[in-house]
């Protein structure tokens, strides 16, 4: 065959086709590659190196560990080092490397050409200090002292493990103070508040009618004018409580305060790459780790305990360290109430739309107006949201039953309960188009079959109809569930925020507050990855979270896949 | 039948089933209901943007205050202050008008007193020995032991008293800034003095102040009239017998500039006032011909100068002009006491009314929801309603002369720290930011969802095919926010780096594919039949190498075509600035969110073509192409169709990837290196500092709700002809 006759028989243009799959493969593919290599990258236990290198500046040691390497070309180069216009080469290699020990040697990331190096090695004394703030330190253990006396010297690599540990014990000890007993008196202490302010209100309002009524007020005397008028509330009891609570609260403030005396004790001398000594509060240590020394098991086993304290722990540091917990709570707790709003709403309106309602122009109307509200930009339930449920229905709840709170919102502000609801109107077209798709599937002849036995309609639909459904049922819901997960632009107007101060569920009553704002995967990724000021350091973590996300929204779509697919080979025998 | 009429059926079962019934009934209307209820909110909150203006008259009360030099309200309107000309400082209830309290606030009779510009409660009196006091006006509520509220009205003069002496004055204007207090005051010889005070606050003494003295213009200093511009930095000098004007330059109190001169009326017409908009960056000139024209102080090419930049016509002439406190609206009186609310950046006319005649003294209160008027008989106060002056048709679609700009301009810049800001609610920018967004995207996604979706559907074999269908529709699931991440912070950055190669990647991939696919073609029949049905896998490989090799060799390729980096070369050549979260990165990321969409769909409507249709083709000798080509995508092509509205919805309303990956400025440049911002991403940015009912707010509304309008339009278009499709399959 001539090329001319090939291309004439359009063979090129379905390798064409073949090509664009072939490139929306590539790219699917690579961006979860891209985002599973650098999220899970994120939790290795990397070696640490240490650098001697030499440029016209002078000479430095460095150690770090190597995040990225790169080769840029000579005209990078001399962009990025003007006066480095004397050394060769066409293309150089750089690296970055993480240097940590931010606060007494910044900055904490930097990029080293390769053809400086004049020197590297895997020292293994070196640990890598994961501090409560500032991130990573880098350095060789000198010394550990208790109370400014040193008792032990470097060697001891399992004294300072337990000092750690120690450490640990207490700030959890802390924590459950800060979290649980002082945290609940806070709360009481506000209750109490918002009950002496409705006791004001009620009064206000008895002295206000009494005003209003003049005639009764012309026959009552003078004095007893005077004392119906007077503003007069009891409070007596309050007093009592309010005392009780703040001496509950001094004895908590005690025990705290205590515990952090405790965590003050040790001090750790470490001597980092420059070779200067510099000594570290235990207390500011989180984990301490020695990467160099640890052999492949050792590793394995850090690497996913690190994967455990990102997904069990709160965030620190502006939510560039640390764990994602309140996020994935957040995430997880705003999906669940969503899916609890949406399943029956969106199951009955489909149930009326095809069993109940007479159908015609109106009706089909209707469905391809559900049908496209699942095409409406989410942000537009977003403002829809914050405006008619934050502001109108929130701001009434507000004038209504939470007057004694007032000027301070309380559902006429962004919350959870506004952010399920405007999820759930944002997934109830999935649910509502996909039941429907299960309805229509169900001949006819069944139902007209239990009819014909004497079921009414109702227990048609409770034994017949709806059990045949439920798989179709349940894949809107995943499906919709899957999309609230992934979605943060409505909830960046109606009730997330970068960070919560407690969780939507705790051991005060009423245990779930629908009021509170929450965290949210999504919105963290946005939050950290944009507006952190130390993009570099908060990189490897935002790359973390995108992995959770996607791991979870993609294990909900195949479960609603797997499940679609069930119901269609379940069905084809049946419905024949 | 009911069916309570069948033997058997039991109470409770009938009970069930009517309830079953009505709550469906009830579930399901509320439901859709709810769904109706989204227009009709958006649109609840976008209407009042449309109602009318209106002043009536609210209260009239008989006094007519002869000795009354100035009056002023407090926020809420409840207290108005009252200066009069024997130094005292009147309080009284808005409502009653009684006096409420008086101070005898300087023992010396008043010539005027002026409040001191740009503040709202500090005035400059002058006295008739022309000493210049300064006093300050507060109110403060009160709580006493009680809980009851209180307005404390205060009355002080400021920097202890000591009084700025002018000696011989005409005319004179006082700015107070931040740092520093400015008096300008004409002597009858036609010199202007202008006194600098620095660091003033309401406790220090006067310094001694620097001078700056202004030479006569030369003209009847009678007839002369000085005003103080923005930040003080400014002072116009009109001559109102013939409307000619200097504009003098002051910003450094250590010399003078005349920036420029001129005529502020028409040659057959006649100078009336000039009335100052808020923040004097503009303001109105009324003429004997019933015109009043809206000047502004802007830039030309030599330098600044006043341009007329829009007229209003009245059938009598205009005899007072006073501005609104915090907006750049106006009320005009004419000379038969017609009174006319208007809106300078609109340039509309909103409400009338007739006040009977000019009065004395008219004020705003402070959010212009009232007027007030002492008139030789009476004073009146006046309601106005006037919500939402701003919006115009023009003002939001059109292109609109602002304050301060050279030429009208289509402009979206809702809020400044300044408070004298003049909002600026273009839609023009952001509905093109919009479009171009989901042009680039559309761009990318649809010849690559279309042709994988051909692919897929007809020559793909199934088993590749039922790992790729849900592999896309779970790629559909991916959040946005992720790839505007991926987009903003890694793409972003590598594109930058690799301008040349990425851009010459759409040349060099189909290329590669093509030559890939020649020596597959020579390749014996045996062998490449094999392939049949994996192309799509086969090209992987290839795809992958030549970018990699491509996006590698990025140096050399750019030295190759253009000698030098490319962004430079753009800069340099076409003067293309090169942003590095632009169009080309948001066609990239939201292409590959828009894909799954227009593939799923398109490859739905191309699976489902009759294969009686294509056998009868491929029977009748048509090749496989010629048979896709001709007869396979002729009969989808209402469904595909379908697929590319419902991409270009979802293209026009993405939130995340916009936010993320431009830089969300609102420019017109339709540059493919340039950023944008859409409706969506502003509605993110701006919607939760707006303020609740306010003009910004509503707007924020409406771009929602043209939002909804346009997606809910390309869905309903998309749903319509493939209701048409269905219908079509069903003939064949």
């Amino acid at each position: 065959m001539s090329l001319g006759s090939w291309i004439k028989s359009g063979d090129p243009w379905i390798w064409m086709t073949a090509s664009a799959v072939g490139a929306c493969i590539v790219a699917v593919l690579g961006l979860l590659g891209l985002i599973a290599v650098n999220g899970l990258a994120h939790f290795w236990p990397a070696d640490v190196v240490s650098l001697r290198y030499k440029n016209d500046l002078g000479e430095f040691i460095l150690a770090g560990e190597v995040v990225q390497r790169e080769t840029i070309s000579r005209d990078q180069f001399l962009e990025a080092s003007p006066n480095r216009g004397n050394v060769d080469g066409a293309e150089f290699e750089r690296w970055m490397i993480k240097s940590g020990n931010r606060k007494f040697d910044p900055p904490d990331f930097r990029w080293i050409f390769e053809h400086e190096v004049v020197e590297q090695q895997k020292n293994e004394e070196m640990i890598v200090f994961e501090r409560a703030e500032w991130g990573n330190a880098y350095g060789t253990l000198v010394a550990i002292r208790e109370r400014g006396a040193e008792i032990a010297s470097s060697y001891s690599w399992d004294e300072l493990q337990d000092r750690i540990g120690r450490v640990e014990q207490l700030r959890n000890q802390a924590r459950k103070i800060q979290k649980g007993s002082i945290n609940r008196i806070n709360y009481k202490l506000e209750q109490l508040r918002l009950e002496e302010q409705r006791r004001n209100l009620r009064e206000e309002e008895r002295i206000a009618k009494l005003e209003r009524n003049q005639e009764r007020l012309s026959q009552l005397s003078d004095a007893e004018r005077s004392r119906l008028l007077t503003f007069n509330i009891e409070t007596a009891d309050l007093e009592e409580r309010r005392r009780k609570l703040n001496d509950e609260y001094g004895l908590e403030e005690l025990r705290l305060r205590n515990i952090h005396g405790q965590l003050d004790r040790d001090e750790i001398e470490i001597k980092i790459a420059d070779g200067r000594t510099i000594s570290i509060g235990l207390r500011d240590i989180i984990r301490a780790w020695q990467p160099n020394k640890m052999s492949i098991g050792q590793k394995i086993a850090h690497y996913f305990s690190s994967i455990w304290v990102f997904l069990s722990q709160d965030s620190r540091e502006a939510n560039t360290e640390g764990g994602v917990f309140p996020a994935l709570f957040g995430t997880v707790l705003m999906v669940l109430l969503m899916s609890v709003l949406v399943t029956p709403f969106g199951v009955i309106a489909a149930l009326y739309l095809r069993e109940y309602a007479k159908q015609g122009p109106f009706v089909q109307l209707i469905r391809i107006a559900v049908n496209n509200l699942a095409g409406v930009p989410s942000i537009v339930y977003g403002v829809f949201g914050l405006g008619f449920f934050i502001y109108l229905v929130g701001g009434s709840i507000d004038d209504l039953f939470f007057k004694a709170a007032q000027p301070a919102p309380t559902f006429g502000t962004p919350g959870l309960m506004w952010a399920s609801l405007t999820l759930a109107l944002l997934t109830v077209p999935v649910v509502i188009v996909s039941t429907e798709e299960g309805l229509t599937r169900i001949p006819n002849a069944l139902r007209e079959g239990s009819l014909a036995l004497g079921a009414t309609k109702a227990e048609t639909l409770f034994r017949i109809v709806l059990p045949m459904a439920s798989p179709s049922i349940l894949t809107g819901v995943i499906l919709a569930i899957a999309r609230a997960a992934g979605e943060v632009a409505p909830l960046m107007l109606v009730g997330v925020v970068k960070l919560a101060p407690t969780l939507p569920i705790d051991g005060n009553f009423p245990f779930l507050h629908l009021d509170r704002k929450f965290m949210h995967l999504g919105f963290h990724i946005y939050d950290v990855g944009f507006q952190s000021p130390n993009v570099d350091a908060a990189r490897p973590l935002v790359f973390a979270t995108a992995l959770l996300l996607v791991l979870i929204i993609i294990a909900l779509n195949l479960t609603a896949i797997t499940l679609r697919n069930r119901l269609e080979a379940r069905y084809r025998g049946a419905l024949i | 039948m009911p069916a309570n009429a069948l033997p058997g059926v039991s109470r409770r079962r009938v009970w069930v089933n009517t309830a079953t019934k009505r709550i469906v009934a009830a579930g399901g209307i509320a439901v859709i209901c709810a769904i109706a209820l989204i227009i009709g909110y958006l649109l609840w909150v976008v209407l009042p943007m449309l109602a009318p203006a209106s002043i009536k008259l609210h209260s009239s009360h008989d006094l007519s205050l002869e000795t009354a030099l100035q009056v002023a309200s407090d926020d809420r309107f409840e207290t108005v202050t009252i200066i009069h000309s024997d130094g005292r400082v009147e309080f009284r209830d808005s409502t009653s008008f009684d006096l409420v309290d008086e101070v005898n606030l300087i023992e010396a009779v008043l010539k005027s007193a002026k409040p001191v510009f740009p503040t709202a409660d500090t005035y400059a009196a002058l006295t008739e020995e022309n000493d210049l006091v300064f006093f300050k006006v507060t109110h403060t509520i009160r709580f006493d032991g009680g809980d009851r509220r209180r307005i404390e009205n205060r009355a002080e003069v400021l920097f202890e008293s000591s009084a700025v002496p002018l000696m011989d004055v005409l005319d004179h204007d006082v700015f107070r800034g931040s740092a520093e207090l400015r008096v300008a005051a004409l002597a009858s010889d036609g010199t202007i003095t202008i006194h600098e005070y620095e660091d003033v606050e309401d406790s220090y003494e006067l310094d001694e102040p620097r001078k700056l003295e202004i030479e006569p213009w030369g003209r009847n200093t009678k007839d002369l009239q000085i005003l103080l511009g923005p930040r003080g930095r400014w002072l116009y000098e009109v001559d109102e017998s013939t409307g000619d004007y200097r504009l003098i330059d002051i910003a450094t109190i250590r010399r003078f500039h005349i920036a420029a001169e001129g005529s502020l009326v028409g040659q057959n017409d006649k100078f009336l006032l000039l009335a100052p908009i808020l923040g004097r960056y503009s303001f109105l000139v009324a003429t004997e011909s019933g015109r009043l024209d809206h000047w502004s102080l802007g830039p030309t090419p030599s330098g600044s100068d006043f341009r007329k930049i829009r007229e209003f016509y009245f059938a009598s002439p205009i005899g007072k002009v006073v501005a609104e406190h915090r907006r750049k609206g106006f009320l005009a009186i004419d000379r038969t006491g017609g009174a006319h609310l208007g809106f300078t950046t609109s340039r509309r006319l909103l409400a009338s009314a007739s006040l009977g005649e000019i009065p004395r003294i008219v004020d705003f209160s402070p959010r212009g929801d009232r007027l007030l008027a002492i008139g030789s008989e009476a004073t009146n106060v006046y309601k106005v309603s006037n919500k939402h002056p701003e919006i115009s048709w023009s003002t939001l679609w059109g292109k609109v002369w602002y304050e301060g700009y050279e030429d009208p301009v289509f402009s979206w810049q809702s809020s400044s720290a300044d408070t004298d800001f003049e909002s600026k609610f273009s839609l023009q920018p952001l509905l093109f930011g919009t479009i171009k967004a989901a042009f680039y995207a559309m761009l990318i996604a649809t010849p690559l969802a279309i042709m994988g979706a051909i692919y897929t559907a007809v020559f793909m074999s199934p088993g590749m095919r039922n790992w790729i269908k849900p592999g896309i529709e779970i790629m559909a699931a991916l959040p946005t926010v992720i790839l505007g991440f991926l987009a903003g912070l890694w793409l972003a950055p590598i594109v930058e780096k690799h301008l040349t190669s990425v851009l010459l990647l759409f040349i060099v991939l189909p290329i590669g594919v093509f030559l890939f696919a020649l020596v597959v073609q020579l390749l014996p029949r045996t062998i490449s039949k094999r392939f049949d049905g994996w192309l799509a896998a086969l090209t992987i490989p290839v795809l992958v190498l030549l970018a990699y090799v491509t996006i590698n060799n990025d140096a050399w390729i750019s030295n190759l075509i253009f000698g030098m980096d490319a962004k430079l070369w753009f800069y340099e050549k076409a003067g293309i600035d090169y942003d590095q979260r632009n169009a080309l990165i948001i066609g990239l990321a939201m292409g590959l969110a828009v894909i799954p969409t227009i593939f799923s769909i398109s490859e739905d409507a191309i699976y489902g073509v009759p294969q009686h249709l294509v056998e009868g083709s491929l029977a009748l000798g048509a090749t496989q192409w010629q048979t896709l080509i001709r007869v396979v995508l002729l009969t989808a092509s209402p469904g595909i169709f379908s697929a590319v509205m419902i991409g270009l919805g979802r293209a026009v309303g993405e939130t995340m990837i916009v936010l993320m990956a431009t830089g969300n400025t609102p420019i017109m440049d339709f540059n493919i290196f340039q950023g944008m911002r859409t409706f969506a991403a502003n509605i993110a940015v701006e919607m939760p500092e707006s303020e609740v009912g306010s003009t910004h707010f509503r707007i924020l509304f409406l771009t929602a709700f043209v939002l909804f309008v346009l997606t809910f339009l390309f869905n309903t278009i998309a749903e319509v002809v493939r209701h048409r499709l269905r219908k079509r399959y069903g003939n064949l």
